[in-house]
């Protein structure tokens, strides 16, 4: 019987690369498995989306109804006990800007400016009693994205990656789409491998560059496909000739084999990103029709559609491929003029476009997923670092508010059409104050929807069992189906 | 009858309690018990036989250490969280949590027993593990057991009987059996491998040594001249004088400097939001490269790093050493834009120092201390009394520019000003209070008027609160700021709108002018002075506009001078919300001010609030009601006029006295030489926003409940850290903070440290064979590996301390053993024994680093720049520095020859790691990392096959092939050499010819760079 070897080997100088991948394709349905060979109980879900508003998004602008706002703005605010707010920004009380209406089934209040998922409101379930434990945009980003407070920690992708590891070896197994005007706080920190395998770190794809992938192909006058693919075997003949004189080191053996990998991955990962394969109507779904279409400085929604619907589409794609855990963030860092949702100044000016693009791009993912019967076993996670504060700060913004936010979650085992843990009438802390809901119940649950048990994954290092939700953490039963 | 033995047993604490507590609360106890022995009357068949002894064991192993472990660090004697407590059996029967016999009536098992895997107890961490819950369960059952006046306290390891902790003692070098090695450490090996009927390796050949010691010593390949001479020289000692040649290259200390850089998690920005450029960082990356070329002994090094500046006074690198204390991640905005009154505040000082506590003991004693911030260490005798008493030794210190060149004189005269200027302010603040005390009450009354009214009328204002001037240090400042029309304009009016912030609770006024003028021009004409207020001072005008009318026609620009500034907090400014013109026509007004300019002498440009724009924006801040805004303005004159009354000659002459002594010591601290700076451990530093300098007072630290800042317990006092059972650690009471970082530096480096020299021993050893004898670097704990060769690790110690720390002595030791210049060639019987070559039975093949493989591309090519020390040089582009600087790799140019130096040289960018680099495995700056990850990934391929840098290195590489010859064949000879060290074989030979023939010399570079044989040394 010919093996994969010596069937690489026979073939020789002539073996070009396209057979290669069609081959390893074929081959990587077993995929690499991560370090859990079994899973703790039955998964739910194998796969997640996470998105992620940078800058903290106001969840009583958006799904967070608080009628009280509407009957008493612009009455002095009054929380019943000091407040610390990272600017003091404790004006008179600030109706939303935006209006609500009901829907679903359901009936759940929405905010216009994220209409949109009005259509998908059935599907998901709301937690309102999100607490963090700092108003401050980095440490708060890396609470919710890593589960500490201070850089140094893996991301959620690279635990799941670790954990899971990957469906399809061709493409990364943890994609990172980042806003396409750059990277929000703490940059590649938030999905890095920090003490886990460097092959557990986030990839970043930035569809709109020239090279959406860094080094996936060769940019230079002296390379051509005929010099790669020949190289490549060339490689591969000297690499097994080193190998084959250093029994017992399975390194040597690997390496060769991440060079196959690579030449698929140079393959599947233009597939997978090339969005001129899909219909219009899938396009118009996304809302990224609009080919070639300048826009203006300030935040604008037509922008912000396209730029975050085309990241909506290629999650899809990658999800489907085999890509385990994808993350698509909105917003830049806490600059000038404002690229984020950090809205100190004016609610209405950033997050409606903000809103009016993410809720576009989310609620049509989560219909595709769902058409395609991906969402049943997709979970899909929007977040942010921290809330805003009910009371005004310089009449049209919102202050921090790290006392009670939103998170939402949907597919993958998660039951629809509920809002669990409502905040209290102003939205300033959980009505419950005594039982939040914290990152790392979230974190613990999306966990067990995957088959694992968040106290179960852990690695040493330095003199600790680290894992994603420290020592805390419980899984969150009402939200599971 | 049952009852009467269960009741004797089970109350055996009460009966003690009896004699201390008193007979009320023993009735009260003793009723309870009563009814519950009364209940269970049959349970307790063990104890019925009165074996207590059985029992107290069994509390003492098995329920005793729950307690402590996972109740009593809240539900302790002192802290008592929700007024129950499990430290005594009074306690815990008088809380009524527990009903003795009857587990199932006990409200402790509902409390601890998870529902949907969720427990209300312990709060905010993992249930109890069922066995746990099980063994509590049968204990209430069996009737709740507790030892004669026993009292539990919280977890606290207090067992020293741990390897690492054991005095440092030269053991005895095992006596060689066999006809192999030539030094001690060969001798330690040999025995553990005797003892497993193991035998060593042959030696390797000395192209594979040269190779191996060369990149080792130096992170660099040698040359093929070097590897020819070297395999061709009879001299017997040819090895030994390699490694003495190496050793003595400056290339070895920018090679091992880069190892330490990695433990203390040094990089040229902050980390977190913001990840601002720390441009003088690498003066102290210099000085590790320095330090490790001129073999500064050990303990030395490490008393620069902790406390140089006390130890080594008038000494650069006794400053230049507190970039160890600086080096890791530090959040700007918990420091900057968080006041330390805020939790946010709180938190990152908090933070902050546990970085420095954990950098200094991970790195010198290898011990992971800050498992202790939140509570006892669970497995290591350290206790949060210990950790928060190293965090109070830095409870001074804050990471900022130092000058570290500077004459003493100079520095001591600068220390000299600076008190000067802190004393005079100080009385001037008294003097102040006094003037306000001599207003008596009725000052007083206006100044609560003045809150009351503006607290009372709501304000309305824009975020853009206006232009705002520099700040100045004395208020006879002069500063302007200038309108200029597009065309010229028959003006009628002008109206100066005052600010309002809250900022040091100034509000309405904020800013406002003391004295000023007021000119107009016409084109650029002379200036026409319109309103003269520089002879007397204008009271602050709270939000009231100061309006004039005026009839000039054809005027272009108009100008505000303040002569006098508005006191701030200890400094003095000049704002303004808007200049309002107002014209012939009325209407024209709006569009002349959307078309005008403005100038100034300075501004303060941070938008959204300040900004010069601002000041015709047609926006300033106004009261919601003009009838309490005209009181207002009436209590602020009468308060004006006040304070005018009890402003005594004498007072007035004292607070001149007092102002000119601060500006002219400043003025002389300007004038000082402001020397090199290094980014350190720092206790005077210009203010930034909230982050002040302490001045050398330190902080207070208390130890923290759970790590929390808003649970403060005692206050901590400085200590080092236990190294025996009951050695008392606590540093003299009384020293301030130089001394007590001396204290510490001290204690770590001193000859007996059982930890100091057994971790850098250690580190050294594992840098040289890719695995350490003990493989837990940064932890020689229990949680921690064991060393695989103790006596060898206490024999390496004890003789690197006695060379006095010399690091050179100890890699020629190492490197000139047989054990290290075994083959690493496979040996399948040794393998099937010890997979992991714990016992050395072989070299380790290990992969290059991230840096090595760089510097060895830029070496092939001939690209390298061997210049020494400076700035980092930048790997990308940087953008939008003002605010949240961007690093934009993808947009370099790796041709770019500033970056041709090596990698230790880069500008590490903590929050955007060079991602290339990061894909080999680089170290993460924002964790010690003690030794680096090894991974194979697809990713890593693409990079090194398609990376822009390897893509311009490979054409450099042909580039110097072709100038060193032409013949094509020699070309691929020489690339081989360059890269592996060896000729190529017939086989090779033909095959790279042809593809060089086929796709040309830099494609060839390309492949060569990605070659196994490169990136592995044997």
């Amino acid at each position: 019987m010919i093996n994969r070897r010596t069937f690489l080997n026979q073939s020789g100088h002539g073996f070009g690369a396209l057979a290669l991948a069609t081959m390893l394709h074929r081959e990587s349905q077993a995929a690499t498995s991560g370090v859990l060979k079994t899973l703790h109980h039955p998964p739910k879900a194998k796969r997640v989306v996470q998105l992620f508003m940078a800058g903290a998004a106001s969840h009583i602008d958006l799904f967070d109804h608080k009628p009280m706002l509407d009957r008493h703005h612009g009455e002095p605010s009054d929380f019943g006990e000091h407040v610390e707010a990272f600017q003091n920004g404790l004006g008179p009380w600030m109706k939303s800007p935006f209006a609500f209406k009901p829907y679903g089934e359901c009936g759940k209040m929405l905010s216009d400016v994220v209409q949109p998922l009005g259509d998908c409101v059935d599907e998901i379930a709301f937690v309102h009693n999100m607490v963090g434990k700092t108003g401050v945009h980095s440490q708060a980003t890396y609470l919710q994205a890593t589960g500490f407070q201070r850089p140094g920690f893996p991301g959620m992708g690279s635990w799941v990656s670790y954990g899971l590891g990957s469906e399809n070896e061709n493409l990364p197994t943890f994609v990172v789409l980042p806003d396409h005007r750059g990277f929000a706080s703490n940059g590649p920190k938030n999905w890095g491998s920090a003490f886990l395998p460097a092959s557990s770190q986030g990839t970043v794809i930035f569809p709109q560059r020239e090279n959406p992938i860094d080094d996936l192909h060769a940019k230079a006058d002296f390379v051509t496909a005929e010099g790669d693919r020949d190289g490549l075997n060339l490689l591969r003949e000297l690499n097994g000739a080193f190998q084959a004189n250093r029994p017992g080191d399975s390194r040597l053996e690997s390496r060769i084999r991440s060079y196959e990998l690579a030449a698929a991955m140079q393959l599947s990962a233009p597939e997978a990103l090339d969005l001129s394969q899909e219909p219009l109507h899938v396009l118009k779904a996304y809302g990224i029709d609009r080919a070639g279409a300048s826009y203006p400085d300030q935040i604008n929604a037509p922008e912000e559609e396209e730029y975050f619907g085309r990241k909506c589409l290629i999650a899809r794609r990658l999800l489907e491929r085999g890509v385990r855990f994808v993350q698509i963030w909105s917003g830049n860092d806490n600059g000038f003029p404002r690229r984020n949702w950090d809205s100190h100044e004016d609610v209405k000016r950033d997050h409606g476009p903000l809103a009016r693009g993410m809720a576009r791009g989310a609620a049509a993912l989560i219909r595709d997923l769902k058409d395609r019967g991906l969402l049943e076993d997709t979970i899909v996670h929007w977040t942010t670092e921290f809330g805003r504060m009910p009371s005004s700060q310089g009449g049209k913004g919102r202050d921090h508010n790290p006392y009670v936010f939103t998170n939402w979650l949907c597919g993958g085992g998660i039951q629809g059409g509920i809002s669990y843990g409502p905040s209290d009438h102003w939205g300033y802390k959980p009505l419950d104050r005594a039982h939040p809901t914290q990152v790392y119940d979230i974190h613990a649950t999306m966990l067990h929807l995957l088959g694992i048990d968040h106290t179960r994954l852990s690695v040493r290092h330095d003199g600790i069992d680290r894992r994603l939700t420290d020592v805390h953490g419980h899984v969150v039963t009402d939200l599971l189906t | 009858m049952c009852y009467h033995i269960t009741g004797v047993v089970a109350c055996r604490a009460t009966d003690v309690e009896f004699t201390r507590l008193g007979t009320g609360i023993l009735r009260s106890r003793f009723n309870r018990t009563l009814i519950v022995g009364l209940s269970v009357s049959l349970v307790s068949t063990t104890l019925l036989f009165g074996d207590a002894k059985r029992a107290e064991d069994r509390f003492q192993a098995e329920i005793a250490p729950i307690l402590q472990r996972r109740c009593l660090s809240c539900h302790n004697e002192e802290r008592m969280q929700g007024e129950f407590s499990l430290h005594a059996a009074e306690a815990v029967l008088d809380s009524g949590y527990v009903e003795p016999g009857d587990s199932a009536a006990s409200h402790l098992l509902d409390v601890i027993t998870p529902v949907d895997g969720k427990a209300r107890m312990p709060r905010d961490a993992d249930p109890l593990t069922s066995a746990e819950i099980e063994a509590i369960e049968s204990w209430i059952q069996e009737g709740a057991f507790w030892p004669d006046g026993l009292i539990l306290t919280e977890l606290r390891v207090d067992n020293f009987d741990w390897w690492s902790f054991k005095p440092l003692r030269r053991p005895v070098v095992p006596e060689f059996k066999q006809n192999w090695g030539r030094t001690p450490i060969d001798a330690f090996v040999a025995a553990r491998q005797r003892q497993a009927g193991m035998s060593p390796a042959p030696e390797a050949d000395r192209r594979t040594l040269i190779r191996r010691v060369t990149f080792d010593l130096t992170g660099l390949p040698p040359s093929p001249e070097e590897t020819a001479a070297f395999v061709a020289d009879p001299d017997p000692k040819a090895y030994e004088k390699l490694v003495d040649r190496l050793l003595a290259s400056p290339r070895y200390g920018e090679r091992w400097a880069r190892h330490w850089l990695d433990i203390v998690k040094y990089a040229d920005t902050c980390g977190y939001d913001k990840d601002k450029l720390r441009p003088n960082a690498w003066p102290y990356r210099d000085y590790v490269i320095r330090s490790f070329n001129e073999d500064k002994p050990y303990a030395r090094f490490a008393q620069e790093q902790i406390a140089g500046d006390v130890l080594f006074p008038g000494e650069p690198d006794g400053i230049l050493g507190l970039g160890f204390i600086a080096a890791g991640p530090w959040d700007f905005i918990g420091h900057v834009e968080v006041p330390e009154s805020k939790i946010d505040g709180k938190v990152a000082r908090n933070l902050d120092r546990d970085d420095m506590v954990s950098n200094v003991i991970n790195t010198f004693c290898s011990l992971t201390v800050q498992c202790a911030r939140c509570h006892n260490h669970k497995f290591d005798p350290i206790t949060q009394e210990h950790y928060y008493g190293l965090q109070s030794i830095f409870a001074a210190v804050d990471r900022a520019e130092r000058p570290y060149d500077l004459d003493p004189e100079v520095e001591s005269r600068r220390q000299e000003l600076a008190a000067v200027i802190r004393e005079a302010t100080t009385s001037l603040e008294e003097l102040y209070k006094e003037i306000k005390q001599a207003g008596g009450a009725r000052l007083e009354e206006l100044n609560a008027e003045i809150v009351r009214l503006e607290s009372k009328q709501g304000i309305e204002k824009e975020p853009a609160f206006g232009y705002h001037s520099a700040i100045a240090t004395a208020a006879e400042t002069t500063k302007w700021v200038e309108l200029r029309l597009a065309e010229p304009a028959d003006l009628t009016g002008l109206s100066l709108h005052p600010c309002h912030d809250e900022y040091a609770g100034i509000g309405a006024g904020f800013g406002f002018p003391v004295r000023f003028r007021i000119e107009a021009a016409e084109a650029d004409d002379e200036w026409m002075t319109i309103v003269d207020q520089t002879e007397s001072d204008y009271p602050n005008p709270g939000l009231d506009s100061y309006k004039i009318s005026i009839d000039l026609p054809r005027i272009e620009r108009v100008r505000v001078t303040a002569t006098k500034l508005a006191p701030r907090k200890g400094d003095f400014i000049f704002a303004l919300a808007e200049l309002q013109v107002h014209a012939r026509g009325g209407e024209s007004t709006d569009d002349l001010l959307r078309t005008a300019e403005v100038t100034s002498l300075d501004s303060i440009e941070a938008p959204v609030r300040w900004s010069r724009k601002n000041l015709i924006d047609g926006s300033w801040a106004e009261y919601e009601n003009p009838e309490a805004a005209a009181r207002l303005g009436e209590t602020h004159a009468e308060r004006t006029a006040l304070l005018k009354q009890i402003e005594t000659p004498s007072r007035v002459e004292r607070r001149q006295q007092l102002k000119t002594t601060v500006e002219t010591s400043r003025e002389e601290l300007k004038g000082l030489p402001a020397g090199a700076m290094v980014y350190a451990a720092a206790t005077h530093f210009p203010a930034q926003g909230n982050f002040k300098p302490t001045e050398g007072t330190p902080r207070e630290v208390h130890v923290l409940h759970r790590g929390d800042v808003q649970q403060p317990g005692d206050r901590a006092a400085p200590c080092v850290l236990p190294l025996s059972q009951g050695e008392n650690c606590r540093l003299e009471s009384g020293l301030n903070e130089a001394e007590r970082r001396a204290e510490l530096a001290r204690w770590i480096t001193s000859a007996e440290h059982p930890l100091f020299w057994r971790s850098i021993v250690n580190r050294v050893w594992q840098y040289h064979f890719d695995q350490g004898l003990v493989a837990t670097p940064n932890d020689f704990g229990r949680m921690g590996a064991e060393p695989t060769h103790p006596a060898l690790l206490d024999w390496l110690a004890c003789e690197f301390r006695e060379s006095g720390g010399s690091f050179k002595t100890l890699h020629r030791l190492i490197v000139t053993s047989s054990v290290y210049r075994q083959s690493s060639g496979h040996n399948e019987t040794h393998a099937s024994i010890d997979a992991g070559n714990q016992l050395l039975w072989r070299m380790n093949r290990r992969r290059l680093t991230a840096e090595e493989i760089r510097d060895a591309i830029l070496m092939a090519s001939g690209a390298i720049n061997f210049e020494m020390g400076g700035p980092g040089y930048y790997l990308f582009e940087l953008e939008k520095t003002a605010h949240s600087p961007h690093y934009e790799y993808h947009l370099f140019d790796p041709n770019d020859p500033a970056s041709h130096r090596r990698s230790i040289y880069r500008f590490v960018v903590r929050s955007q790691p060079d991602p290339w680099m990061t894909t080999l495995d680089c170290a993460d700056s924002s964790q010690s990392t003690p030794k680096r990850n090894e991974t194979l990934t697809a990713l890593q391929a693409l990079s090194l096959l398609n990376n822009r840098f390897n893509l311009a290195m490979a054409e450099q590489f042909a580039e110097r092939l072709r100038s060193e010859t032409s013949v094509p064949a020699e070309q691929v000879v020489r690339a081989v050499e360059i890269i592996a060290q060896r000729r190529p074989s017939e086989s090779e030979q033909q095959a790279l010819e042809q593809y060089a023939a086929e796709h040309g010399l830099p494609n060839l570079c390309r492949v060569i760079f990605n070659l196994s044989e490169f990136m592995y040394i044997d």
